[in-house]
């Protein structure tokens, strides 16, 4: 299929080149040109400007930071909508606000475009090993022209709903797996400061029923301390914005999330934005470290 | 003076009218055409946009929802930046994010426009007894210009420091309340559930430490079950979210604020919102009572 790729990050760069290898052609365009180069030694062709890669592209796939960044994309001057052809469809892989990706979806409606909302879950990791959960939102008439993108990408493909529904399954995704870390952070402190180690804490539960995913991969960053990305924290931390203000429009108590977000929030201001969200941790053994004025 | 006045809700209008009543000649305008009706008898001027305002005044005050309201009247089409001279001073007594001020009062200042946050406290009750607090950010030179009008309106007038630390004191202001105004309601559930008379509890805890204006006033309107606003609830679930924002975007964990704005998202969620804040009295019992 001819396919357009924008967003050549951390995830963006391994879901592009196994687009590229499963036989697919890829029009590419990035703000920063070099970060495009191993994709174009691939065989990708290089475009001037979003318009162009959209006018090149039967599906144009997206994956950057926040909803302005999207939004700038596809309705920015020489954006995406000025080059899509009718029945055009961009699909748009970044975690942004619900209400966003519906008034995208308006506006691409307004000229015979399909905006298609599939954020993804499962870090880079996932994004190297096409082993990605894909959580979309849109029309489900889609689906067959999704089908041979998203499987060369990911393992689990859900349809959600509607316009949105994806980046709400994604809201979600993040609350349950955020406070999955948060609440193994303080088993580690607790199991730490109670003189026991957390390795074995960690084997044994990864037996019993408070076994995760989580407690496996974070818990295991946390025996390690090895604060490496994974996800980088401030990615969480920009995710919890947005639901947490998902939850205030809709007038929805999210109590355990509200707590969650505001140990983030003192990740960010001990300068641990770009460590792993395992960080979590050591937010919490700076909180009991002894004062230091007495 | 001529003091333009922009924002004519609840609060706005009795604010204007001591204006008015000290002397001042009033330059109005309204998106509703029927909120200039209080005005019809007295020393105002209607004019057809935010521009016309500004020409006409010195000093223009406004008094409306939230950020997106201040930007659209100061710097939307006709808004006050396109009529105001060099000079005029823009006194903005809405409840806005501090960011969002500090971003407006920089774009008012590029056409020589002094820009002051002055949000208040103190309910409509504050607005008609001329007894609000006012909490201002701004240059001194622009806040002593206004002082005398703001003296008109409120009993403590405090320059507080630069552009948007008048916002910060109020979202500081709100924290306390909100906090305060769930905590006096989680104590009182937490006595009517042990069997406990809470009318004693206040009248107890009144004479010791925790001694407060909102176990004074709100713990009394608890107990009498008035819901009736005094400041509804879904301003207050508003205000703290602009307290999360600003904590998300300095990175600064609030805890007990961020768990009190889920119980407001609570009060509002469950129809409660037109409410005074102290339903969060009436959310927790409903959470602590079997279906």
């Amino acid at each position: 299929m001819q396919l357009g790729f924008i967003g050549f990050g951390a995830m963006g760069r391994p879901m592009a080149e196994h687009l590229l290898r499963a036989g697919h052609s890829l029009a590419v365009w990035s703000r920063r040109p070099e970060s495009a180069a191993a994709l174009l030694a691939l065989g990708a062709t290089w475009c001037a400007t979003p318009a162009d890669v959209a006018g090149r592209a039967e599906v144009v796939c997206t994956n950057v930071t926040g909803s302005a960044d999207v939004e700038d994309l596809a309705f920015g001057s020489q954006g995406l909508a000025q080059g899509f052809a009718q029945a055009g469809l961009h699909v748009d892989f970044s975690t942004i606000a619900p209400s966003a990706a519906r008034h995208l979806t308006a506006r691409y409606a307004a000229q015979g475009v399909d905006f298609v909302d599939a954020p993804v879950s499962g870090g880079s990791g996932g994004a190297r090993n096409a082993s990605l959960a894909i959580m979309w939102g849109g029309k489900s008439a889609l689906a067959t022209r999704l089908q041979p993108i998203f499987s060369v990408l990911g393992k689990t493909i859900v349809h959600a709903g509607d316009a949105g529904a994806g980046q709400v399954v994604k809201a979600c995704n993040q609350m349950v797996m955020v406070a999955a870390i948060e609440a193994a952070a303080e088993a580690a402190r607790l199991a730490r400061a109670s003189g026991v180690d957390f390795a074995r804490v960690r084997t044994a539960m990864l037996g019993g029923s408070a076994g995760s995913r989580v407690l496996d991969v974070f818990g295991g960053r946390m025996v390690q301390q090895n604060y490496a990305p994974g996800v980088e924290a401030r990615l969480h931390q920009k995710d919890y914005a947005l639901l947490m203000d998902e939850a205030t429009r809709l007038g929805v108590p999210l109590p355990v999330s509200a707590a969650v977000g505001q140990q983030l929030n003192a990740l960010m201001s001990q300068g641990w934005a770009r460590h792993d969200t395992s960080a979590l941790l050591r937010v919490l053994a700076a909180g009991a470290e002894a004062d230091p004025q007495g | 003076m001529n003091v333009g006045f922009i924002g004519l809700g609840l609060m706005g209008r009795p604010m204007a009218l001591h204006l008015e009543k000290a002397g001042h000649s009033l330059h109005l305008w309204a998106r509703r055409p029927e909120s200039l009706a209080p005005f019809a008898a007295v020393n105002a001027k209607t004019h057809a946009s935010p521009a016309e305002v500004a020409k006409h005044a010195e000093v223009v005050i406004v008094m409306v929802a939230d950020a997106p309201d201040v930007e659209r009247v100061c710097l939307g089409e006709d808004g006050l930046a396109a009529g105001g001279k060099p000079g005029l001073v823009v006194v903005d007594m809405s409840t806005i994010n501090p960011n969002a001020a500090r971003t407006i009062g920089q774009r008012l200042a590029e056409k020589g426009i002094e820009f002051v946050d002055a949000p208040v406290s103190g309910g409509e009750t504050g607005a008609i007894n001329a007894a609000l607090t006012v909490m201002v950010g701004g240059k001194p030179a622009a806040f002593e210009k206004v002082k005398p009008l703001l003296e008109k309106m409120g009993k403590s007038v405090t320059l507080i420091g630069d552009s948007g630390a008048g916002q910060v004191a109020k979202a500081c202001n709100q924290i306390l309340t909100g906090v305060g105004v769930l905590a006096v309601a989680e104590a009182f559930n937490f006595a009517a559930k042990s069997g406990v008379d809470p009318g004693k509890v206040r009248e107890a805890l009144l004479g010791g430490f925790a001694y407060s204006k909102i176990l004074e006033n709100h713990g009394q309107r608890m107990l009498d079950r008035n819901f009736k606003p005094g400041f509804k609830a879904w301003m207050h679930q508003k205000d703290l979210r602009i307290v999360m924002e600003e904590a998300h975007r300095l990175g600064l964990m609030l805890p007990s604020a961020a768990a009190t704005a889920q119980i407001f998202n609570a009060i509002v969620g469950s129809g409660m919102g037109e409410n005074d804040s102290i339903a969060a009295l009436k959310l927790l019992e409903k959470m602590s009572t079997p279906e």
